[in-house]
């Protein structure tokens, strides 16, 4: 186990070096220049110069790269070009927003798709499932945008039940209003396909010799798959739950963005039409790093439920 | 209901910085409520650019000059200095004497002392905005026009280091009260500049405290403090304790809408509104629903769904009549306009529109005669702009509303004349320069929807007089790279006044601006040969005269196509008193003031 | 060595078997048959688009603006905003002192007595409505699922293409290919997807089809990748294979023609996936301002469009793109279950 993830984590460090190298390529070589951006609406040649020696964008672009380098290294990705914010600051203090919103959305998506899979796996064949099945379809393939339109106009404006966005700074219960709306838009754009999913799990474990071996026994079917199945499916849908967080980070930004919330997907949004790349750099990078943890987090777990699995 | 009982117990919660400052209960505040429709970037005067910084940041600071709240067009009065300045015969020096007794808000910097605003502060933040290492965008106010101190700019370039100690000969303070400021050119307009929102009084001890977390660290002497802030996503300003004694006061007026708000603020101790919540949201149908459900209470960003609240005419429709809400309608000091590059070449690749041969001229006049403005109001804009003939809009000093372009709309006669100068429609309908190659036209726009809307009718547009049209999509930030480079065909672009004297359009022609503010890289012997006359007058009939020359060799050369000037339609909350939009203050909270009396009335969604 | 002969050509034949089978359960499942009949239809439509002989002129300005469906599939009533719209005729203020070069062309071309051309007349309503120009929304909606539909299926190509190309090769190889190959698909992978998206977007810098084609391609190959080289290890150790290499067939001869119709059921579903998700894509790409060009409409560019127009109550395009997206991608995602369940029945 211990080799295991020693020989994980060395096999994390080229992937780190490989998403460097992408990211400083994309920004850095092709980003574009922003100092005209900074300068404002009257400017001189000289005032951009200036900035773009302030910048440090007129430097060769090995020496840039051996700044990135220092940066990652020594954890300081600097100050946001556009506002001067630290930007490990401004990671950080638009994490918790974004978790705020999509951890009960995780929850309660993978608890709701969860039950309904395994309705639809209990009923395999029968027209129950057939009609959960084509409903999920039918709803997977709406738009997310003609979701969060509509959901917002009917449920904030048309019912009034919930304020039309906003955010509470002081967090704690005085966010719960404003959270409700999005957490249930994110509900209703992920059930669809995690149901799907995880029905596909459930079909996968019912075929197993273990299911047989239960019902054999006569234990009841409700009791086969709620206990037995379920302890068992619980592993491949917490490895999906897992790996899908970090790119939610970034991916929610629809949802912040109709609903002001201050996350990380709306300041990638920012950041992105401001050119601010130091910014864009560091979310981009950020994100890399915990999905690569996660994952590797999720396999040593994995192995941890069930030592037979094979880890290669 | 929801956003009542969360606002309540953010009030509780909320720590006051100072115990002395907040005798009132929280729930007798009275409390604004807005938005802005893009991130602000900070609150430093000397650093900022965007006009949602410039919002707050006029809260806090106090320049030396301002603008009467209810006078129209804008007219320039004191704000913390005594009088007016006095201007020397030859427009070179400008002499001010501020008010005493006027302190700074609170902070740690001053340890905990009465920090009294001298003349030093104005010279100091002034001397800021050339600091190369705050990269300003508005050092263009300053830079050459001050006597001394473009040589102190260029030894810090050299240096690294600002020298803010080091004597200016245009920048004096004979006694700790009095300011002189020494042009280097005649410019009897420099006022302007000194009631600029940006150009307030920072305090040298905090900008030094905080160094480059001063965006998030503003003190000023103005009437609000900043509270609480969450950047990009929510700022909350409360009333300065320390703020001077002020009254709400104007004369009489014989405008009735004037006249109300006279009768509902005369007297009162300002300001009258003891926090302003702004929220950041993006999207249109955001703040819309939130101005519905009256979380906000007042909102003007709403321009692609004015039809849903005006009628055709510009009045608010009944139902919102009857709930009380109000309308302030008036129109930005804005121009948007088409432009073309007059440049020979762009890059090394010959520039299909650009010289003054007559081919050319005809060519660009026939892109102009061909596009449809009267379809960018009505469809683009839902109606909520005006026609634009003059590059000077109104509110704004030199503006000519009786002026009507020679450019005027007609595909028909475009068609004619590029027919006439041997354009020839090929086979498929699309035209070639006369010598038989290709013509395409290149038109850049940014890729968001509304310029794609802008993109369909330029399309439309050249369709019908067989032009044929590329667009060509950049960021926003690179296209503002290649349009000061010159290397851009045709864009649509807005400027908004930054003070409301002619001059500050008319630059925007000026030969010598070419790769700063010229994007059309227009020179003109003719045209720059006026501008420079126009520079040596103040405003009046004279300069007029030369404006209007301009323009018209403007035309002659078509150089742009001017199109429209927007509207500005504020709603506000029945409750909400006292809002007059200016057309140059970007905040009009301190002549404001909440009715409690008629906030029952306000719908509860 | 006759024996190993008979073995590879038996495993080139199976596949045959395979698909006979598999499409006799795909007959056998009503649900299944009556989503690929919506496929073709819609697969007609693009064709007929393509081709020209549908939608043609969709960019013809047929209404007037914002003209509500005249009551076949939807109705609205007529709205009352619309702004006349007078023409200005204009008395341009004269100007001494400054010398218009063109004015005696323009005089001359005036005198000789222009006249506008008669602006043709407009439909009041149209079966769908009309958009903010008056272009009738039916025919943008025909042209927009032309338009979704190849970008999504050639999108859809090019990651299958890429993904198990390279998977073919990492999972074929192994050891440094597959190291390599296998960094690239973590780099790829790690990123964020809309980051991922706006910088590859940034890189291509130009905007289009070709270029919306070109970023869901090159960000859509990593779950291909995945499968097909668990595939390919799988199979290259397989009798069939060692034995097509003792008849000396080479290293692409086994991937390509050995092993690849044998993994290829996995492609197709992976296809048919990729198409539905990139579909969908569309729409956000278009959201973030990487959509289609002017002179072409896609499901995206009409739901962006739509996105205010539904608060102003013109909501027939936002209905009738979401409605057509609707109809194809569920028919698209039925259609690829059935597939799945029957190229795979052991999940059945």
């Amino acid at each position: 186990m211990l080799s295991y993830v020693l020989r994980r984590i060395l096999q994390f460090i080229p992937t780190v070096i490989g998403i460097m190298l992408l990211v400083f390529f994309l920004f850095n070589w092709v980003g574009g220049d922003p100092a005209y951006l900074l300068a404002g609406k009257i400017s001189n040649p000289e005032q951009i110069e200036n900035i773009r020696r302030q910048l440090g964008v007129d430097q060769p672009y090995y020496v840039q790269w051996g700044i990135f380098v220092r940066q990652v290294f020594t954890g300081d990705m600097g100050v946001s070009w556009a506002t001067g914010e630290k930007v490990s600051y401004l990671v950080w203090s638009r994490l918790g927003p974004s978790l705020t919103i999509l951890v009960p959305m995780l929850v309660l998506s993978t608890g709701i798709a969860l039950g309904l899979g395994l309705l639809v796996a209990y009923f395999r064949g029968l027209a129950t499932d057939r009609w959960i099945m084509v409903a999920c379809t039918v709803g997977q393939s709406i738009s997310i945008l003609v979701y969060i339109i509509v959901l917002q106009y009917v449920f904030s404006y048309e019912l009034a039940w919930f304020p039309v966005q906003g955010w509470a700074q002081e967090g704690g219960l005085l966010l719960i209003p404003f959270c409700i709306l999005p957490v249930m838009v994110g509900v209703v754009v992920s059930l669809a396909p995690d149901t799907r999913l995880y029905r596909a799990f459930f079909m996968d474990e019912i075929q197993r010799d273990y299911v047989r071996t239960a019902r054999a026994k006569g234990l009841t079917e409700w009791r086969v798959m709620g206990v037995h199945v379920m302890r068992n499916v619980f592993i491949p849908v917490l490895t999906h739950v897992m790996i899908q967080l970090p790119g939610l980070l970034a991916g929610s930004f629809l949802i912040e963005r109709f609903f002001s919330i201050p996350g990380i997907g709306r300041e990638v949004l920012l950041a992105v039409e401001r050119s601010d790349f130091p910014v864009i750099k560091a979310v981009t990078l950020y994100v890399a790093v915990a999905t690569i943890l996660v994952n590797l987090l999720t396999d040593i777990l994995y192995r941890w439920i069930d030592p037979r699995v094979q880890l290669k | 209901m929801v956003m009542v009982w969360a606002l309540s117990g953010l009030e509780l919660k909320a720590q006051p910085p100072v115990p002395s400052s907040a005798p009132t209960a929280p729930s007798a505040l009275k409390v604004l409520h807005l938005t802005f429709q893009a991130a602000e970037t900070g609150f430093d005067p000397a650093k900022v650019s965007d006009y949602y910084s410039a919002v707050v940041i006029s809260g806090i600071f106090d320049p030396l000059l301002t603008y009467d709240y209810l006078a129209r067009p804008a007219h320039l009065i004191p704000n913390v200095s005594e009088a007016l300045p006095t201007i020397s015969a030859d427009g070179k020096t400008y002499t001010l004497k501020i008010k005493q007794g006027i302190v700074f808000g609170q902070d740690p910097a001053f340890a905990g002392r009465a920090r009294p605003l001298r003349a030093q502060d104005y010279l100091y933040s002034i001397k800021r905005f050339v600091d190369p290492k705050n990269r300003s965008p508005y050092a263009f106010l300053f830079l050459g026009k001050i006597v001394g101190l473009d040589a102190l700019v260029s030894k810090a370039q050299k240096t690294g280091q600002f020298d803010y100690d080091a004597a200016v000969e245009g920048l004096q303070a004979p006694d700790p009260f009095t300011l002189s400021i020494k042009l280097t050119e005649t410019d009897f307009n420099f006022s302007h500049v000194l009631a600029f929102p940006l150009v307030g009084a920072v305090a040298r001890e905090v900008i030094e405290r905080y160094g480059a977390d001063s965006s998030a660290h503003p003190v000023g002497t103005g009437p609000y403090r900043l509270r609480q802030y969450l950047r990009s996503s929510k700022i909350s300003l409360e009333k300065n304790p320390l703020f001077r004694t002020l009254r709400w006061e104007a004369l009489p007026s014989t405008d009735i809408p004037d006249e109300a708000i006279r009768k509902s603020m005369q007297g009162k101790l300002l300001p009258a509104i003891d926090r302003i919540e702004i929220s950041i949201m993006d999207e249109a149908q955001s703040r819309w629903l939130a101005f519905l459900r009256a979380e906000t209470d007042m909102e003007y960003q709403l321009e692609e769904l004015a039809p849903k609240f005006l009628t055709p005419t510009g009045e608010l429709k009944s139902p919102f009549r009857e709930q009380g809400i109000q309308l302030d309608r008036s129109v930005d000091p804005e121009i948007s306009y088409l432009f073309f590059n007059t440049a020979e070449t762009i890059g090394n690749q010959p520039n299909p529109i650009g010289g003054f041969t007559l081919p050319k001229i005809a060519l660009r006049r026939a892109i102009a005669m061909a596009y449809d403005v009267q379809d960018q109001i009505a469809v683009i804009r839902k109606g909520q702009s005006v026609r634009a003939f003059y590059p000077i809009p109104p509110g704004v000093a030199g503006h000519q509303s009786q002026y009507r372009s020679s450019l005027s709309y007609n595909p028909a006669l475009a068609n004619a004349l590029l027919d006439h100068f041997g354009y020839r429609r090929g086979a498929d309908g699309y035209r070639s320069h006369p010598d038989g190659s290709a013509l395409i036209l290149e038109y850049a726009s940014t890729p968001v929807e509304r310029d794609r809307q802008f993109d369909e009718l330029m399309k439309r547009s050249m369709d019908r007089i067989g032009l044929r049209l590329s667009i060509r999509k950049q960021r926003f930030s690179e296209l503002l790279k290649l349009s000061s480079q010159c290397r851009l065909m045709m864009k649509q672009a807005a400027w908004i006044a930054d003070y409301p004297d002619g001059d500050n359009f008319m630059q925007l022609l000026y030969g010598p601006h070419t790769g700063q503010s010229n994007a059309a890289c227009y020179r003109s012997a003719s045209f720059d040969r006026l501008y420079e006359q126009s520079r040596r007058l103040p405003d009046g009939a004279q300069r007029d005269l030369l404006y209007l020359q301009m323009t018209r060799q403007m035309e002659a050369d078509t150089a742009w196509l001017l199109t429209d000037s927007r509207y500005r339609n504020v709603l506000l909350q029945p409750y909400v008193v006292g809002f007059k939009k200016h057309p140059v203050l970007t905040n009009e909270w301190i002549h404001m003031d909440i009715d409690r009396t008629r906030m029952k009335k306000a719908p509860a969604s | 060595m006759r024996q190993s002969e008979r073995v590879a050509v038996f495993a080139v034949l199976a596949p045959q078997g395979l698909w006979s089978l598999a499409w006799s359960r795909l007959c056998r499942d009503t649900l299944g048959l009556i989503a690929l009949g919506v496929v073709v239809m819609y697969l007609a439509v693009v064709l007929a688009a393509a081709a020209g002989w549908i939608a043609k002129d969709w960019s013809h300005e047929a209404g007037v603006n914002y003209a509500p469906p005249n009551g076949w599939i939807f109705s609205a009533s007529p709205s009352e905003d619309r702004l006349p719209v007078a023409r200005e005729s204009i008395q341009v203020t004269p100007v001494a002192g400054v010398v218009d070069p063109l004015a005696p062309v323009i005089e001359t071309l005036r005198e000789s007595r222009l006249a506008l051309a008669q602006e043709p007349q407009r439909l009041a309503t149209l079966p769908l409505g009309a958009d903010k120009w008056g272009r009738d929304v039916a025919l943008k909606t025909l042209k927009g699922t032309q338009t979704s539909f190849i970008v999504g299926l050639l999108a859809a190509f090019l990651s299958v293409l890429l993904g198990s190309l390279l998977g073919a090769y990492a999972g074929y190889f192994g050891g440094i290919v597959d190291d390599v190959l296998n960094w690239i698909y973590s780099t790829f992978t790690a990123i964020p997807y809309l980051l991922l998206v706006l910088a590859i977007a940034a890189v291509l810098n130009q905007k289009g089809i070709s270029t919306v084609i070109l970023i869901l391609g090159l960000t859509g190959w990593t779950g291909v990748f995945r499968l097909m080289r668990a595939e390919y290890m799988k199979h290259r150790n397989r009798e069939y294979v060692l034995a097509a290499e003792s008849i000396g067939a080479s290293h692409a001869r086994r991937m390509f023609y050995h092993i690849l119709p044998n993994v290829s059921h996995v492609l197709l579903v992976q296809l048919s996936l990729n198409v539905v998700s990139f579909m969908k894509s569309e729409v956000i790409l278009s959201f973030l301002g990487f959509g289609v060009g002017v002179d072409t409409v896609s499901w995206g560019s009409m739901l962006n469009e739509a996105q205010t127009e539904l608060l102003l109550g013109k909501w027939w395009q936002l209905a009738s793109a979401t409605l057509a997206m609707a109809l194809l991608v569920t028919a698209f995602s039925v259609f690829t279950d059935a597939l799945r369940d029957a190229l795979d029945p052991k999940l059945k």
